[in-house]
C-alpha cells in the first residue's frame, strides 16, 4: 500500500503527464543548483538545523500549496488563502485564550469553518457562475476584515500554554542526534500522499484533471463538474485553514493586520512552479512540494549567503525564478525541435527506401 | 489586459484589506470644546494599544474629542489618513512618521494647515512644532548597555528589526551599535545594515529586517542559528521581534545560552525576563505618549505652556527592565491597559 502510495504522489512518465514531468525535472534542477550553490557559499548551510528549519518551512507552505494547486487544475484561483490562514491563526488563540473556550471545540470550530468558506466559494463559482478570481478576492478582504472586528486588532498568542499541542507545528521526531524529522512534515507527507492517490488513482482525480482541460467536454461526457469543482476549493480552503493553524502553533503570535498576508501568493507561485497550468487542467503533486521548497531555500539563502544584500532578496529570488523558468521552456523547445527534426529524417529516409511507383 | 485589470483590482483590493484601523474610533468626551484632536500611529500593534488608552484618558481628562487612527499598510496609507483629517479639518496631529525623511514635505504641507507635532518618531526636518518621545538613539545605547551587562566578556550579536525606513529604528540600531564599540555619542553616524562590524570586545554579525512577515521574522532568528552557531546574543529592536527569537531558540534548545537583549513590553518578553530566558528590555512609555500628545497638542491650540525644550522636543525617558523590576513594571502595565 505504501509503495503505491509513494508512486501515486510521483505520476506516471505518460500520457499528458510527462509534460508535467519535464516541468518538475527542470524545477528540481534549479531547487538543486540552488542548494548546491548555497551549501558551497556556507557550510552551515547544509547543518541538520538549517535542514530541519527548512524542512518546517516547506511543510507549512507546502499544505497551502497542495490546496490552492488542486483549484488551479480546475481552471480556477484562491486569493482567499492569506486571510484564511489570518482567520484561524488569529482566531484559535483568540477563541481559547480570550473568549476562555475549551481547546478542542476551538479546533473543531477552526477546521469546520475554512470548509465552510471553501463550500461557499465553489457554490458561488458554480451554481451563481461568478468568476473564481473576484469571488475569492471578496473573500480575501472579507475573512481578514472579520478577524480585524471581532479581535478589535489585538495581537493573539498561546503564551506559555497549550505547549502540547503546540508540538504538533514545532515538535520533531528525532532520527539522530541533533536532527529530527518536524512533525509538520510527517502532515505534509500524509497530505500529499492522500493528494496524489486522489489525483491519480481514483476516478474523481480524473475527472478533476479532465474538466481542467476542457470543462463542457467533461460535462456533456456525464461528469458532475460542478460538484467537483466546489471539492476542490473546500479542500483548498480546509488545508489553508489547517496551515493557518499550524502556522500560529508554530509562531506563537499572530497580528490580525498582517499575517499571512500575501502568503495566497506563495502557494500560487508554488503550484505554478512545480508544473501547475493557470489554464488549468495539469499540476502534481510533488511538484508543488518542489516549488514551495525552491521558494523557502531562496530566501534562507538570502540570510545565509547574502547577508548585506538583504534588500534585494526579492528582487533575487525573482529573478532566479524566471530565469529558472525561461531555461527550462528554452531547453524544452530545444528538445522538441530536435525530436521533430529526428522524425523528419527518419520519414524521408523511410520514403528513399520506399521502391519508385 | 484582463488579466492585468484583474491583477490591478487584486493589488488595490489587497492593499484595501490592510486598511486603516481604529477609523472613527473616536473618543467623543463632549465638552463645549470644538476642537478636534487625531492621533495617528505608524501601523497596528498592541504597543499602539497602550498608547491609545492614554488619548482616551487624556481626552476623558481634558474634555477633547480626539480619534486614533491606526495605518496598517504603510506610508502609502498614512499619507492618505493624514489628506483625509485635513480635508475634514482638524485642530491638531499628533503623528508617528512612517518614512520621515521622505515625507518632509507633505508633513510641511501638514504643518501649514493645522497644528503638526510628531510623537514616537520624530521627522527632525520638518516644520513640526514639538517631538514628543524618547530619543531613540539614547534608547539604543541604553539597550547595548544591557547587552553589556549580559555579555561582559563580549561576544558575537546579531540585531534583529522590522524595517529601517523609519528614524526611530535607524537611530535606535545605531545607539546599540555605538555603544557595544565603545563609539563617541553621534546619532547621525550610520552603519550599512549589511555588513559586519567588528569592536574591541563585540561584532555585530549584521542587521536582519523582515517587513513585519512575522513568520519572515522568526526565520530570520533561525538562520542565524544556523549561520552561526556560536552566537552569543540576539537584540530584538521591534515590539515582535524578541518573542520570536525565544520560539526559535526554544526550539532550538538554546534558551540561556544565547543572550537575548529586547525592546519594548511584549508579554512574552517580560515573561522571558521573569524566567531568565531574556537578560532585560528597555521599554518606552506609549501610555504617556498618547496622553501627553493630546495635551500639547490643547495647550499649543489654547497658547499654553508645552514644557518642551529649544528643539522642541519633550523627552519621555527610556526604562530599562530588567528581573528586578519586571513585575511591578508589569503590573502597572496592566493597569494601564485596564487588564486588571
Amino acid at each position: 500500500m505504501k509503495l503505491t502510495a509513494f508512486g501515486d504522489i510521483f505520476p506516471k512518465l505518460s500520457g499528458a503527464q510527462s509534460e508535467g514531468v519535464k516541468r518538475i525535472f527542470g524545477i528540481f534542477l534549479l531547487l538543486l543548483v540552488v542548494y548546491v550553490a548555497t551549501a558551497i557559499l556556507n557550510p552551515n548551510f547544509i547543518g541538520p538545523y538549517n535542514q530541519e528549519n527548512l524542512i518546517r518551512r516547506t511543510s507549512l507552505f507546502g499544505i497551502m500549496g497542495i490546496g490552492v494547486a488542486l483549484v488551479i487544475i480546475t481552471g480556477g484561483i484562491d486569493l482567499s488563502l492569506g486571510s484564511v490562514v489570518c482567520l484561524v491563526g488569529v482566531g484559535v488563540p483568540w477563541l481559547i485564550m480570550d473568549q476562555g473556550w475549551p481547546p478542542w471545540l476551538a479546533l473543531i470550530v477552526a477546521l469546520a469553518v475554512p470548509l465552510l468558506i471553501g463550500l461557499c466559494h465553489g457554490l458561488l463559482v458554480t451554481k451563481l457562475r461568478l468568476q473564481p478570481f473576484i469571488v475569492t478576492l471578496c473573500g480575501l478582504l472579507i475573512y481578514r476584515g472579520v478577524t480585524r472586528g471581532f479581535t478589535g486588532d489585538q495581537t493573539a498568542g498561546f503564551g506559555n500554554e497549550l505547549k502540547g499541542l503546540r508540538w504538533i507545528a514545532n515538535g520533531e521526531i528525532p532520527l539522530f542526534p541533533g536532527f529530527g524529522i518536524p512533525f509538520p512534515a510527517i502532515i505534509l507527507i500524509v497530505i500529499a500522499i492522500l493528494a496524489g492517490i486522489f489525483l491519480n488513482r481514483t476516478i474523481y482525480g480524473r475527472y478533476l484533471l479532465a474538466l481542467g482541460n476542457n470543462e463542457e467536454a467533461a460535462r456533456f461526457s456525464g461528469i458532475n463538474t460542478d460538484r467537483m469543482i466546489t471539492l476542490a476549493y473546500v479542500i483548498c480552503s480546509g488545508l489553508a485553514g489547517l496551515a493557518g493553524l499550524l502556522f500560529v502553533l508554530d509562531l506563537n503570535l499572530a497580528q490580525p493586520v498582517d499575517f499571512g498576508n500575501f502568503y495566497e501568493l506563495y502557494a500560487i507561485a508554488a503550484a505554478v512552479l512545480g508544473g501547475c497550468s493557470l489554464r488549468g487542467g495539469s499540476g502534481t503533486i510533488l511538484g508543488v512540494i518542489i516549488g514551495t521548497a525552491l521558494l523557502r531555500v531562496l530566501r534562507n539563502m538570502m540570510n545565509m549567503a547574502f547577508l548585506g544584500f538583504q534588500r534585494a532578496e526579492f528582487a533575487v529570488i525573482g529573478a532566479v525564478i524566471l530565469g529558472g523558468v525561461i531555461a527550462d521552456e528554452l531547453a524544452k523547445r530545444a528538445v522538441a525541435r530536435k525530436l521533430s527534426a529526428q522524425k523528419d529524417r527518419e520519414r524521408r529516409s523511410k520514403q528513399e527506401r520506399l521502391p519508385p511507383n | 489586459m484582463k488579466v492585468f485589470s484583474s491583477f490591478f483590482l487584486y493589488a488595490g483590493l489587497a492593499t484595501l484589506a490592510l486598511g486603516p484601523a481604529g477609523c472613527g474610533g473616536g473618543s467623543d468626551s463632549g465638552g463645549g470644546d470644538e476642537a478636534r484632536y487625531a492621533y495617528v500611529t505608524n501601523g497596528v500593534d498592541p504597543f499602539w494599544t497602550i498608547a491609545e488608552s492614554g488619548v482616551r484618558a487624556a481626552a476623558a481628562d481634558l474634555q477633547v474629542h480626539a480619534d486614533v487612527l491606526m495605518p496598517a499598510a504603510g506610508a502609502v496609507e498614512q499619507k492618505s489618513m493624514l489628506e483625509d483629517l485635513m480635508t475634514r479639518g482638524t485642530t491638531g496631529i499628533a503623528v508617528s512618521p512612517i518614512d520621515a525623511a521622505n515625507q518632509t514635505d507633505f508633513l510641511n504641507q501638514v504643518a501649514e494647515q493645522t497644528i503638526l507635532i510628531t510623537h514616537d518618531s520624530d521627522a527632525p526636518d520638518s516644520n513640526r512644532r514639538i517631538y514628543i518621545g524618547m530619543d531613540n538613539y539614547d534608547a539604543g545605547r541604553e539597550c547595548g548597555k544591557l547587552v553589556k551587562e549580559a555579555l561582559p566578556d563580549g561576544g558575537s550579536i546579531m540585531i534583529l528589526i522590522g524595517r529601517m525606513e523609519q528614524d526611530n529604528a535607524r537611530r535606535r540600531r545605531q545607539g546599540v551599535i555605538d555603544e557595544l564599540l565603545d563609539r563617541s555619542h553621534d546619532p547621525s553616524r550610520f552603519d550599512p545594515p549589511g555588513s559586519q562590524i567588528a569592536g574591541e570586545k563585540f561584532t555585530i554579525l549584521g542587521t536582519l529586517t523582515d517587513q513585519f512577515d512575522r513568520a519572515k521574522a522568526k526565520a530570520n532568528a533561525e538562520d542565524t542559528l544556523a549561520r552561526n552557531p556560536d552566537i552569543s546574543g540576539m537584540v530584538g529592536l521591534f515590539a515582535y521581534n524578541p518573542p520570536l527569537i525565544l520560539e526559535a531558540l526554544e526550539q532550538a534548545g538554546r534558551l540561556k545560552e544565547v543572550k537575548v537583549i529586547a525592546f519594548d513590553e511584549a508579554d512574552r518578553t517580560l515573561q522571558g525576563i521573569v524566567d531568565g530566558d531574556v537578560y532585560g528590555t528597555v521599554v518606552q512609555n506609549p501610555y504617556l505618549y498618547g496622553y501627553r500628545s493630546i495635551e500639547v497638542l490643547k495647550a499649543i491650540h489654547e497658547g499654553g505652556e508645552t514644557g518642551a525644550d529649544e528643539n522642541g522636543f519633550i523627552n519621555i525617558e527610556a526604562r530599562k527592565i530588567k528581573k528586578d523590576n519586571v513585575e511591578a513594571f508589569w503590573a502597572d502595565l496592566k493597569k494601564n491597559l485596564g487588564k486588571e
